[in-house]
């Protein structure tokens, strides 16, 4: 029966998302593959093939390992801290209060904002002497501490990484707040009758059966954390010095700004293959547990 | 018992309420400040000390807000109407036919979520040069289309395997129905759910989205509204324009907003489709 119905003509519906898909998103990719051995300037459209030269220049080069290293910071951030913050408001949430709707639409507001708007909010929170937080701090009497998050060396990154969190929490929010509705109160109530403390009841009741919710945003942070662009763009320009250069805005820097794209794809090539191995050694490893869970 | 149970109810309120306030502060200074005229300088911690919409009205006409509106419309809807019957379609194959090809062609969509699009974009723009395609107002919408199609195909994949039995198509083969009668007319109005679900979280990305606007929209009468907002730029650096900034800032969330508590089921509803099980 099944194969009569579902014969393999099927297949014609995939073309139009396959023809986009391949010539404006797959293809590109392949080219920069090609642009990674050449000293191409992303202008002119005569190059020369220089083999593996602009991956030993990068691996000479500070920009690779500190890019490499922020990516890594702001992932690792990005994931755990907004992952847990998100649980402890959704589990807040899931308690049988009043006005839900109202804080949830209050955690959610921020996704709503497009990075650019985000980017100008924050630039304001975060400037010395009159933004927000030094207005704060000198209301509170703390006038002499340092308030220039943004122009610091040792604090830049970590302030765009508070801007992104924020930004996306809402949306891992609502995930997990979805998820817990599901766990059945007779099961939290078997558990407790059994006497377990609250510690056993997340861990080996609530937590199994958030699995799903939580890879699904475990892997989306990931990838977005990877991926990172927008704050580094907008509100640092990936200052001071390069010391918020994340892998993707190092790369768009020495394409446009630089003029070197062979050197940019090769960048490219290798920020491919450390996103890829990450996202996938992650995702396995979040089904084996949730498989197990 | 029962005092002890009300007390931990006004506690979880008030932490709640803590941490509403200090997430929407930012917004609170950028709702009070826009709210001032353009020249008032007071500190931003007093709050709404002014009430006037000279500098709303400074903003709307700076960033030529019916025209940037009207053009982010345009992107929007266009966009998420040819992904839901893309993705729709390449998704009815992907789940209906259970062979290594099918098995391919769901991971090769899904892996191209990890592609940054910063990273190919040298490449995208001589693709679209070399297919004589011009660059302008309206090429964003490939690559919103292009960018949007991993993770929707990955919804509607998993909608039809879980919640769209093959049995239901059995009745309009038997009377001779063709296979785009069946997933037109049968399985395509099944999929309303994960249709509202990619309509908003695609929708919502390509609305905010600056970079593809940025890079192939040149002309301020084409720029949406993110677009509009980097003509503001400059005055991030000047507090004498923090007014109309924020001003313009509140006038560019506003359309989203007013959409969200609008529709605020069906956001909650499709943000959550495929991520809970059962």
């Amino acid at each position: 029966m099944n194969s009569a119905i579902m014969k393999k003509t099927m297949y014609f519906f995939v073309l139009p998302a396959l023809l986009f898909y391949c010539i404006f998103w797959i293809f590109p990719i392949l080219k920069l593959f090609q642009y990674s051995i050449t000293d191409y300037n992303g202008y002119v459209q005569n190059f020369n093939y220089v083999g593996f030269s602009n991956f030993k220049t990068l691996f000479k080069e500070e920009v690779l390992m500190i890019s490499i290293k922020n990516t890594l910071i702001y992932t690792a951030i990005t994931v755990i801290l907004g992952n847990i913050i998100a649980l402890l408001i959704a589990m807040l949430l899931n308690a049988n209060i009043r006005a839900k709707g109202f804080y949830r639409s209050a955690f959610y507001i921020p996704t709503l904002f497009s990075a650019i708007v985000v980017g100008f909010i924050w630039s304001y929170v975060y400037m010395p002497e009159e933004g927000l937080i030094a207005s704060f701090f000198t209301k509170i009497g703390l006038a002499g501490w340092d308030t220039n998050f943004l122009g610091s060396y040792s604090k830049a990154l970590y302030s765009i990484i508070a801007v992104d969190i924020w930004k996306n929490i809402g949306v891992s929010v609502i995930i997990y707040l979805a998820g817990l509705q599901t766990v059945p109160q007779e099961m939290l109530e078997a558990g407790r009758i059994d006497g377990a403390g609250k510690w056993k009841l997340f861990r080996f009741i609530t937590l199994p059966m958030l699995a799903t919710s939580v890879t699904i945003n475990i892997t989306l942070s990931v990838i977005n954390g990877l991926k990172a662009f927008d704050f580094p763009f907008i509100m640092t320009n990936g200052g001071p010095g390069i010391s918020t250069n994340t892998l993707i805005f190092a790369m768009y820097k020495m394409a446009f700004t630089d003029q070197l794209f062979g050197k940019a794809a090769a960048l490219g090539i290798i920020s491919f293959a450390i996103i890829i191995v990450i996202t996938i050694v992650c995702v396995l490893t979040l089904n084996k547990k949730e498989v197990s869970a | 018992m029962k005092t002890e149970s009300r007390l931990k109810r006004i506690g979880t309120h008030l932490l709640l309420l803590i941490l509403v306030f200090i997430n929407l502060v930012p917004l609170i200074i950028v709702l009070s400040s826009s709210l001032r005229s353009p020249r008032n300088m007071t500190n931003p911690l007093n709050w709404f000390n002014e009430f006037t919409l000279d500098s709303f009205i400074s903003a709307y006409t700076r960033m030529n807000f019916p025209i940037a509106l009207w053009n982010s419309m345009v992107l929007t809807i266009v966009s998420v109407v040819f992904v839901v019957l893309f993705a729709a379609m390449a998704a009815y194959p992907m789940a209906r036919i259970r062979s290594r090809t099918s098995k391919f062609l769901y991971m090769f969509f899904l892996a191209g979520l990890v592609v940054p699009g910063q990273m190919v974009l040298i490449p995208i723009i001589q693709m679209i040069k070399g297919l004589g395609i011009p660059l302008g107002q309206y090429t964003p919408i490939l690559m919103f289309i292009t960018c949007s199609l991993p993770f929707s195909t990955f919804l509607y994949t998993g909608f039809i395997r879980s919640g769209v039995p093959e049995e239901i198509e059995e009745a309009a083969y038997i009377d001779g129905a063709g296979l785009s009668t069946r997933f037109w007319k049968i399985v395509f109005p099944l999929l309303l759910p994960v249709t509202v679900s990619v309509i908003i979280t695609q929708g919502v990305w390509i609305w905010n989205d600056y970079f593809f606007n940025m890079v192939f929209i040149t002309k301020t009468i084409d720029s949406p509204l993110p677009v509009a907002m980097l003509g503001f730029l400059g005055d991030q650096q000047n507090p004498a324009q923090w007014n109309v900034l924020f001003a313009a800032c509140i006038l560019c969330a506003l359309p989203l907003l007013a959409m969200f508590f609008a529709l605020q089921k069906y956001f909650v509803g499709g943000l959550t489709m495929g991520s809970v099980k059962g």
